[in-house]
C-alpha cells in the first residue's frame, strides 16, 4: 500500500468509527470537512488526487464501519463535476443505478431510479443509453423511498430539465458497483469479527461455540467468503485504474454477490437470536448487504453481462482474455 | 479483521515474453490427446512431453543453474504453470517433484542431495512422488506409523504409505515417517527420500471408481537407505511437510481442473447461448476470475517470502469448491437432446468431471481439514 493510500486510510477509520450514531446533516459536515469529498479530484484541480485503488480502501472501511452517507457516490460524482468546472458546494451528489425517460438536446425528461440519498444530493450523475449526464436537483419531484438498512434510495422525476452532457467514462451503474464491491469486503469482514467474537464469548453445552466444529466450519466460509470479496474489490479497482474495466467490474460485482449471500447467512447464523434483535449491531452490516445485493446491479445483470463477454471470446479466447486484461496491469505483455 | 490482504503480482523486467513463449510451445508440442484428459490434466503423466517441456526451459524454472535450473523469478513460473493448466497439457509426470520435492531440496537437502536428484528432475527425467498418507493416518497425517530405524550407516524403513498419487511413475518418494520410537503426533517424524527401485518396495495399484489408476499402496518391508535419505533435520519432518503445504495448496492447479469444460462448453454454445446458459457463463466467469486473483496474491506473497498457510489454503477451498460446481453447473444447463451418453467431447468431459470431482476436496488437504487451519488462524480452536 502507497504511504498516501495508508494515511488516507487511517483517516477513514478515525472519521468512520464516529459517524455511526450521527445524524445525516451532522455526519455529513464531517466528511466534508476532512475533504473526501475530492478524492478523484486531481492535486492540481485543488482535490486529493487519488486513484480508484484509494477510493476501493476507503469504500471498504466505510462498509467495514456501516457508515450510512454518501461518501462513494459524492466523490465520483465530484471528480466529473469538477472536470467540468461544476461547483457543487460541500454538498452530496447522486450516481444513478438507473434512468428512465428521454434526451432532448441538453434537456431531460424522465425518472432516475432510486438514487442513494438522493433527497440530499445537489445534483446526480445519470447515464440514459449511450449519453452519461449531470443534472441538478433543483426542479426535480422527489418521491421519497428506501432502501432495506433504512437508507435513502429516492426517484427523482424531472420535466425537460436541463443538464450537462459529459464525455467521461466514469459510467455511474459501472462505478456504483465498484462502490459496493469495496463496501461489501469491508462488511464482510467486520460481520466476520463480529461473529468471531460472539462464538469465542457465547457459551452453550458448558463451552464456548468456538469450540463446536460445525460453528468453525461455518465461519471459515464466512472467511473464505469475505476473502473472495476483498480480493475482487482490488482487482476490479485496479482494473479501473489502468482502463477498460467492464468485465472485472462485472466479475467483481457478480462474485461480491454470492459472498453477500452466504456471509450474511453464517454470520446471523452463528450469532444466533441475539443477532436477529434490533440493540445488536450485526444488522448494521447484514441488512446493508442485502440491500447492496440488488443495487448497481443485481446477479442477473452482471451475468449477462459477463456470460455475454465470456461466450463472445469463444472456450479458448476466454483465457486468452482474461490473461490479456491482467497483463495489462502486471506488467507482462504478449509480445 | 483483514481476511486476506492482497499482494500485487508485479513481475520482473524481462518477463514481457514468457506467456508467448510457453503458448509457441504448447502449440508446438502439446500432443493431440483425447479432449477428455485435458481436464485435471496434472494428473496426466506424459514423460515425452515433460521431458520437452524440460529442454525448452520450463522445468525447474526457478532454481539455481548449477543444478539444472534456470533462475527465473517465482511469478515468471506461475504464469508457465496457468498456461501449461488452461491449455490441458499433460504435466503429471514431473509436476510433484517440480513443484514441492526440488524446492524442498533447495531449502532443507544437503549440497550432495541437491547435486543428485535436481539436475534430473529440473531435465524432467526423474519423478517424484509424496508417502503422506498411510492406512491409520489420512486426515490425522500426525498418526504416521511407518518408521525409520538407525543402523551404523544409514536407517531401516518399515510400514505402509496409502493413495500414493504416481508412486508408479516416480523414481523417488519423499516420506514422511517416525523416526524416534515411540513418539507421539508430530513429534520424532523425520523426511526421507526413498529411492523406488530399491529392495523390500512393493508398489501395487489402487484403482478408482472412475476406473483411473493415479493412487498406490506403497509397502516398505525392511527397506535399508543409506544415511544420506534423511531430508534436513531429524526429528523436523512436521515441520519440513507442513511448511510445503502453501506451495501445494495455492496454485493455479486448485482452480483450472475442471477449466476444459468451461472451454466445451463455450463452444458448444456459440457467442450468443439462452440467456440461463449466458448467465451460468458469466457465473463460472466471475468465479473462475476471483480465483485467479486470489491464487496469484499468493503466488506473490511465496515470492516475497511470506508463508501464507491460511491463505493457500482458503484458495484451494475455494477452488474446489468451484471446481466441483462446474460439471454440476454445465449439467443442468445444457439443451434436454444433449445426453451423458452422446460421446462427444463435452458430454464425455462432463461424465469424467462428475465422477472425479469428487476427489477435488480431499486430494491435498481434505475441505474440513482446510477449513480447520483457517478457523484455528480466526481464534477459533
Amino acid at each position: 500500500m502507497s504511504e498516501n493510500r495508508a494515511m488516507l486510510c487511517d483517516t477513514a477509520v478515525a472519521l468512520f468509527a464516529d459517524l455511526a450514531d450521527c445524524a445525516f446533516e451532522g455526519g455529513w459536515a464531517r466528511v466534508t470537512e476532512a475533504g473526501f469529498s475530492t478524492l478523484l479530484i486531481p492535486e492540481a484541480a485543488g482535490g486529493f488526487g487519488g486513484d480508484f485503488g484509494d477510493l476501493s480502501a476507503v469504500m471498504r472501511l466505510a462498509g467495514r464501519h456501516a457508515v450510512a452517507l454518501p461518501i462513494g457516490e459524492t466523490i465520483v460524482a465530484a471528480s466529473v463535476l469538477s472536470a467540468m468546472g461544476m461547483d457543487h458546494g460541500s454538498r452530496p451528489l447522486g450516481l444513478a443505478p438507473r434512468a428512465s425517460g428521454r434526451i432532448d438536446g441538453e434537456s431531460f425528461s424522465g425518472r432516475l431510479h432510486h438514487v442513494p440519498w438522493g433527497r440530499h444530493a445537489a445534483a446526480v450523475l445519470a447515464r440514459i443509453g449511450d449519453v452519461t449526464f449531470v443534472i441538478e436537483t433543483g426542479a426535480a419531484t422527489i418521491i421519497h423511498s428506501a432502501s432495506p438498512a433504512g437508507e435513502p434510495r429516492d426517484s427523482l422525476a424531472f420535466d425537460n430539465a436541463p443538464v450537462r452532457i459529459t464525455m467521461t467514462r466514469r459510467d455511474p451503474l459501472l462505478l456504483g458497483a465498484l462502490l459496493r464491491v469495496a463496501q461489501t469486503a469491508g462488511a464482510l469482514d467486520a460481520a466476520l469479527a463480529m461473529s468471531i467474537d460472539h462464538a469465542n464469548q457465547r457459551q452453550q453445552f458448558g463451552k464456548p461455540l468456538a469450540k463446536f466444529q460445525t460453528v468453525q466450519q461455518n465461519l471459515a466460509i464466512l472467511a473464505v467468503e469475505a476473502a473472495a470479496a476483498n480480493c475482487a474489490a482490488a482487482a476490479a479497482a485496479a482494473a479501473f485504474d489502468r482502463g477498460d474495466a467492464l468485465f472485472e467490474i462485472a466479475a467483481a460485482k457478480l462474485r461480491a454477490n454470492l459472498a453477500i449471500e452466504q456471509g450474511t447467512a453464517i454470520a446471523h447464523q452463528v450469532h444466533g437470536a441475539i443477532g436477529f434483535t434490533h440493540e445488536y449491531p450485526l444488522h448494521r452490516l447484514t441488512r446493508r448487504m442485502m440491500g447492496w445485493r440488488s443495487e448497481y446491479g443485481n446477479d442477473r445483470t452482471w451475468a449477462d453481462v459477463l456470460g455475454g463477454i465470456a461466450a463472445g471470446c469463444g472456450g479458448a479466447g476466454l483465457w486468452t482474455e482474461i490473461t490479456r486484461r491482467s497483463d495489462a496491469i502486471t506488467g507482462t505483455s504478449h509480445d | 479483521m483483514q481476511s486476506f490482504t492482497v499482494s500485487p503480482f508485479e513481475l520482473p523486467a524481462g518477463a514481457d515474453s514468457l506467456r508467448r513463449r510457453i503458448r509457441d510451445f504448447l502449440a508446438e508440442h502439446q500432443p493431440v490427446h483425447d479432449p477428455v484428459l485435458r481436464a485435471n490434466s496434472w494428473a496426466v503423466p506424459d514423460p515425452a512431453f515433460s521431458r520437452a517441456l524440460a529442454k525448452a526451459g520450463f522445468v525447474g524454472m526457478t532454481w539455481p543453474r548449477k543444478y539444472g535450473g534456470h533462475e527465473r523469478h517465482p511469478l515468471e513460473r506461475y504464469i508457465v504453470l496457468e498456461e501449461l493448466l488452461a491449455a490441458g497439457a499433460p504435466v503429471g509426470a514431473h509436476w510433484i517433484a517440480d513443484r514441492q520435492t526440488g524446492p524442498l531440496l533447495l531449502r532443507y537437502g544437503t549440497e550432495q542431495q541437491r547435486e543428485r536428484y535436481l539436475p534430473a528432475m529440473a531435465a524432467g527425467e526423474l519423478y517424484a512422488c509424496i508417502g503422506l498418507s498411510e492406512p491409520g493416518a489420512g486426515s490425522d497425517l500426525a498418526s504416521i506409523r511407518t518408521s525409520a530405524r538407525r543402523t551404523d550407516d544409514g536407517w531401516i524403513i518399515t510400514g505402509q504409505k496409502v493413495w500414493t498419487t504416481n508412486a508408479h511413475h516416480s523414481g523417488i518418494m519423499l516420506a514422511l515417517v517416525r523416526s524416534a520410537e515411540g513418539s507421539q503426533r508430530g513429534e520424532g517424524l523425520s523426511q526421507y527420500l526413498i529411492d523406488l527401485t530399491l529392495p523390500g518396495i512393493t508398489i501395487r495399484p489402487i484403482i478408482d471408481m472412475f476406473g483411473g489408476h493415479d493412487f498406490n499402496e506403497v509397502f516398505l518391508d525392511e527397506v535399508e537407505v543409506s544415511a544420506d535419505a534423511l531430508v534436513g533435520v531429524e526429528g523436523q519432518g512436521w515441520r519440513q511437510a507442513t511448511a510445503e503445504l502453501a506451495l501445494e495448496r495455492s496454485g493455479p492447479e486448485r482452480y483450472l481442473s475442471s477449466n476444459a469444460l468451461l472451454v466445451a462448453l463455450i463452444d458448444l454454445v456459440g457467442p450468443d447461448p439462452a440467456p440461463v446458459v449466458r448467465a451460468a457463463i458469466g457465473r463460472m466467469t466471475a468465479e473462475l476470475w476471483t480465483l485467479r486473483q486470489m491464487s496469484m496474491s499468493v503466488a506473490a506473497k511465496l515470492a516475497g517470502g511470506d508463508d501464507p498457510v491460511v491463505e493457500a489454503a482458503m484458495v484451494k477451498d475455494l477452488g474446489n469448491s468451484f471446481e466441483q460446481s462446474l460439471p454440476l453447473i454445465v449439467q443442468s444447463i445444457l439443451d434436454d437432446d444433449v445426453d451423458l451418453a452422446d460421446g462427444t467431447p463435452l458430454t464425455r468431459l462432463l461424465a469424467m468431471l462428475l465422477q472425479t470431482s469428487p476427489s477435488f476436496s480431499l486430494r491435498g488437504g481434505t475441505r474440513e481439514i482446510l477449513r480447520g487451519i483457517i478457523a484455528r488462524r480466526l481464534g477459533l480452536r
